[in-house]
């Protein structure tokens, strides 16, 4: 008898626990995204209403002027567009010469390809302060300096993707292809016909990445592009930074938030598959 | 056998122009004295002298290792944790909030990330000091506080980041056969013998690349200090990356630069070597 009471008792000391953790979880989810929220909403305030403490977090009144300030600032729309630009460029290039390397690291016999494939490889552990000087003294001896083709040429190659692919292409096996070769189908054909839609996921998963991490680069953006209707996005919004005076720096807010909501919608519909690319790739590494 | 090489090509030519070359160059240059514009001047191991007395490169040296340090920590012990505490029986709703929520930080780019929480972290107006007062808290001004900048700039990182070693770690996790846990059970392992004996050693070359992953992103991270801090206050967040950063084109001292960059890369190269020669001994592949 007390036994079962212990019992019941551990079992609902049990059920507390998991319901508190679950609670606590739910907390942090929640303020994981609070500062998004807080962003749309100050960026939907007048000036003295944004710098008022506590924060306003369910307003009365809005107005869209932040929103107007940023067109004024900035060529928002133009910026978007070289976005997209770019990070397209770079997603169908690297992408392409990615497939290219791996089916040759992974299904073609040549002299020297795994000493090749090593030191490709090891170009995982240079990191970006070493080649930056070079890179930028060989664009500029191009004359490319302030041209989207200076942040999307050094971009084109994809070491990471390489080895992905290579890694995928590996785990096909080769019978599929082995019938086509019998028909006499050469191996850009074997390639675009077999391999690649075999490779549908990680072929898809390693191409939303790249536009991913293209979509939100800084750091050579910033370097190679000085002209406001060249610039990216994510050097555009930093570049208000600079202008504000007078309360428009609430423009950023507005400027931040049409970056981000579009974001958070597409992300909303397709988060199961990116979740599980991303975890499928950190397994298989 | 064409072929082969014919589809590396692209790949091949690419690798040379743009990471061996400028490797290669880097080195070179790190032997010379160059502003760019007028001839540049042979002086051999100088500017590896002169680094070995720059207090500011020293200073952002150490920083980029405490930086990567406590990093790695706070993501791989918040990452696991996250990841323990969602891989347990719950409403699929609220594991797919869970989810979404850690994850999506990821997708917004540091530059938006850092203005967001430049302003959020302001004491005037921003949310986050204002809630920690209204708790009875003293918080400092965090982006302006040489004591405190830095450890701003690593809960801003923790927080957009957090996601991908807790996505990562939770797959993993989902992926141990339950028999193991039940073996493990009936042995009457407790649970932090089942988590040391069993979870962390099956799962151990999923924890050994977001480890390497989350070293090699360490090291690289720019924007966050160069635009909520720009490296101050006082050096305190000014990051190696900056550092090369300025002294290359703000001070066009190319030389000194790439004499910079080569000493971060050799120190990278070590560690990257210890760590795999030290997963020999810990990560388990069958």
């Amino acid at each position: 008898m007390t036994e079962r009471v212990i019992q019941r008792s551990g079992v609902h000391a049990r059920r507390a626990g998991n319901w508190a953790l679950n609670v606590v979880l739910a907390v942090l989810g929640i303020l994981m995204l609070a500062p998004f929220y807080w962003v749309f909403i100050t960026s939907l305030l007048t000036t003295k209403d944004a710098f008022q403490l506590p924060p306003v977090w369910f307003p009365s009144e809005i107005t869209v002027v932040n929103y107007r300030r940023v067109f004024e600032l900035i060529p928002f729309w133009h910026m978007a567009l070289n976005s997209l630009k770019i990070s397209g460029i770079i997603t169908l290039g690297s992408v392409t010469t990615s497939v290219l390397a791996a089916y040759a690291f992974a299904r073609l016999r040549f002299p020297g390809r795994d000493v090749l494939f090593i030191i490709l490889l090891s170009a995982l552990m240079v990191p970006v302060q070493v080649t930056v000087i070079p890179t930028f003294i060989l664009i500029r001896h191009l004359h490319l300096l302030d041209t989207h083709e200076a942040v999307y040429l050094p971009a084109l190659i994809n070491v990471f993707g390489i080895f992905l692919l290579r890694q995928f292409f590996l785990s096909i096996p080769r019978e599929i292809e082995d019938s086509a070769r019998i028909d006499g189908a050469g191996h850009l054909r074997i390639l675009l016909q077999i391999v690649v839609p075999l490779s549908g996921p990680a072929i898809s998963a390693l191409a939303i990445f790249t536009f991913q991490a293209a979509w939100n680069e800084f750091f050579w953006t910033n370097l190679f592009l000085t002209s406001a209707d060249r610039m990216t996005l994510p050097v555009g919004i930093v570049s208000l930074q600079g202008q504000y005076g007078g309360g428009s720096s609430f423009a950023i807010f507005a400027a931040a938030s049409m970056i981000v909501f579009p974001t958070l919608i597409l992300f909303t519909f397709t988060q199961r598959f990116l979740t599980e690319s991303i975890a499928r790739t950190g397994i298989k590494g | 056998m064409l072929y082969g090489y014919a589809f590396l090509s692209p790949a091949l030519i690419l690798f040379v122009v743009f990471i061996a070359g400028p490797l290669l160059g880097a080195i070179a240059l790190s032997f010379y004295k160059w502003d760019l514009f007028t001839p540049r001047e042979f002086v051999g191991l100088q500017n590896y002298r002169d680094l070995r007395d720059d207090r500011v490169a020293t200073i952002a040296i150490r920083n980029s290792f405490v930086f990567a340090f406590w990093s790695i920590v706070l993501h791989m012990t918040f990452g696991m944790l996250l990841a323990l505490a969602v891989n347990r029986a719950m409403h699929g709703a609220l594991r797919y909030f869970l989810r979404t929520a850690f994850f999506f930080p990821l997708l917004i780019s540091w530059a938006s990330v850092s203005l967001i929480w430049r302003y959020a972290l302001n004491p005037n107006f921003g949310f986050f000091n204002y809630y920690l007062r209204q708790i009875g808290l003293h918080p400092p001004n965090w982006l302006v506080d040489r004591h405190w900048a830095m450890e701003a700039v690593l809960f801003v990182d923790l927080w957009r980041t957090v996601g991908f070693t807790f996505i990562v770690l939770l797959a993993g996790l989902q992926g141990v056969p339950r028999e193991l846990y039940e073996a493990a059970m009936i042995d009457g392992a407790g649970t932090l013998r089942r988590f040391v004996n069993v979870t962390i050693p099956m799962i151990s070359p999923t924890i050994f690349f977001v480890l390497v992953l989350n070293f090699i992103g360490a090291f690289q991270i720019f924007e966050p200090m160069f635009i909520m801090t720009n490296g101050g206050p006082a050096n305190s967040t000014r990051s190696i990356v900056q550092l090369i950063f300025e002294t290359g084109f703000r001070s066009f001292e190319m030389g000194y630069a790439s004499a910079m960059a080569i000493v971060v890369f050799v120190v990278i190269l070590i560690a990257t070597l210890v760590q795999f020669a030290g997963g020999r001994y810990w990560v388990h592949h069958d």
